[in-house]
């Protein structure tokens, strides 16, 4: 198991590496909430793949693009204005931004899910990994869980321990496959983490890459 | 939404600031009525470019048209998540477009990451100065792009676009590994 502190560093080699998509969405969210808890951010590359877009030369579309994909949007569902996350928001506020618009979207999908002593939301995000954001209530702790691959957690407020050590907002716990993990929120208040699992498929080489990206 | 349609630069060229912020508007449009009319001039720029992108990643040209369609689908269906005082259209789409891609075109050209690769630098990461806004962050970096030899801008692109590691880049360039080290900082200093 890995300990990241927040204030290590990501290296721009790195986040160029993600920012471009070579990692599964769930790790790329995560990476990116953790990179901006740290004060760093994915959207300078980001910008500079938005300007590599527009100097792109077109390729030409199919005949009648256009109107396929008018046929499929049909009516689209409105939507109120509201951005912020519905439930729990109050105890979310410094959710990185990285993170809101997944979270709104998810909570329209599935929404929050009770069980086994803690709230969790499927960010469904449609690649290998899952992700979830977990909500732990003070004192409580996951259930104990083994699985067939890697886990990463990222705390993203509050606080919680997992018998190896102590984690903070922006800290990143990575636990491998001979390790039963069982985080337990801080006494003085709810947890929230995000956690990335690879779903019983393989993350290749994921611990080796990780501690690269995060620079230990 | 504005009338006035300030015409398009050609392929090899950004977008100036006023079209920019055209196309924000025009995505609002689309996001608040529905606007069949701005999406289509969404749609007649950015469509092709994102099949471009495709296809350069390594899908076939029937392949890079059915993302390139479901891509704008989504534009259409999340255009209420767009915000404009997060990033442009062009970044907008551009992170719609990867992760689309993520899904359907996994390892299709290049090999999953080598977990050997050396990704750490010996420096760390340039954070963005404290309170810098997103779109402040975006107007600097494409302000440090504008007034780039090609050569970099390629490299660039290599790196933030197509993700290639230095090592591949320098590979593929055929140039030293610190060289294309010291030109891919987010400031792309000369």
């Amino acid at each position: 198991m890995i300990r990241v502190e927040n204030g290590s560093d990501f290296s721009l080699e790195a986040l160029s590496v993600i920012a471009s998509g070579r990692l599964d969405p769930a790790l790329v969210l995560l990476i990116e909430a953790a990179a901006e808890m740290r004060g760093l951010s994915l959207q300078a590359g980001e910008a500079a793949a938005g300007v590599a877009l527009e100097r792109e030369t077109p390729a030409l579309m199919g005949e009648g693009a256009l109107e396929q994909v008018l046929a499929r949007i049909g009516a689209p569902a409105a939507k109120n204005d509201t951005k912020r996350p519905s439930d729990a928001d109050s105890e979310l506020i410094s959710i990185p931004a990285a993170l809101r618009a997944r979270i709104v979207e998810a909570e329209e999908q599935g929404g929050w899910k009770t069980g086994g002593g803690l709230t969790s939301l499927d960010l469904a995000l449609g690649g290998e990994c899952k992700a979830e954001i977990m909500r732990i209530p003070a004192g409580a702790g996951v259930p104990k869980h083994t699985h067939g691959g890697q886990e990463l957690t990222l705390c993203l407020s509050g606080g919680f321990s997992d018998g190896i050590g102590a984690y903070g907002p922006g800290d990143v716990s990575i636990t491998d496959p001979s390790i039963t993990h069982r985080p337990v929120a801080d006494s003085d208040g709810p947890c929230y983490v995000l956690a990335v699992t690879d779903a019983g498929l393989k993350f290749t080489g994921l611990l080796g890459v990780m501690q690269k990206l995060v620079g230990r | 939404m504005p009338d006035k349609r300030p015409e398009t630069p050609p392929a090899g060229e950004m977008l100036s600031a006023e079209q920019r912020e055209r196309f924000s508007d025009l995505l609002e449009a689309v996001a608040r009525h529905q606007d069949r009319s701005a999406y289509g001039e969404i749609f007649g720029y950015y469509a092709p470019r994102v099949k471009s992108y495709l296809m350069r990643l390594g899908s076939d040209d029937a392949a890079a048209e059915e993302i390139a369609q479901d891509v704008m689908v989504t534009v259409w269906r999340k255009a209420s998540l767009f915000d404009r005082s997060q990033a442009s259209v062009s970044t907008w789409i551009f992170r719609i477009a990867r992760n689309r891609r993520i899904d359907v075109f996994r390892r299709t050209k290049k090999p999953p990451l080598d977990p050997e690769e050396p990704l750490v630098l010996p420096a760390a990461a340039p954070a963005p100065e404290a309170g810098v806004e997103a779109l402040d962050l975006e107007a600097q970096v494409r302000g440090a792009m504008s007034g780039l030899p090609e050569e970099q801008l390629q490299m660039i692109q290599l790196a933030f676009y197509e993700g290639l590691t230095h090592r591949e880049i320098s590979e593929q360039l055929d140039l030293p590994l610190g060289t294309v080290k010291s030109r891919i900082d987010w400031r792309f200093k000369e």
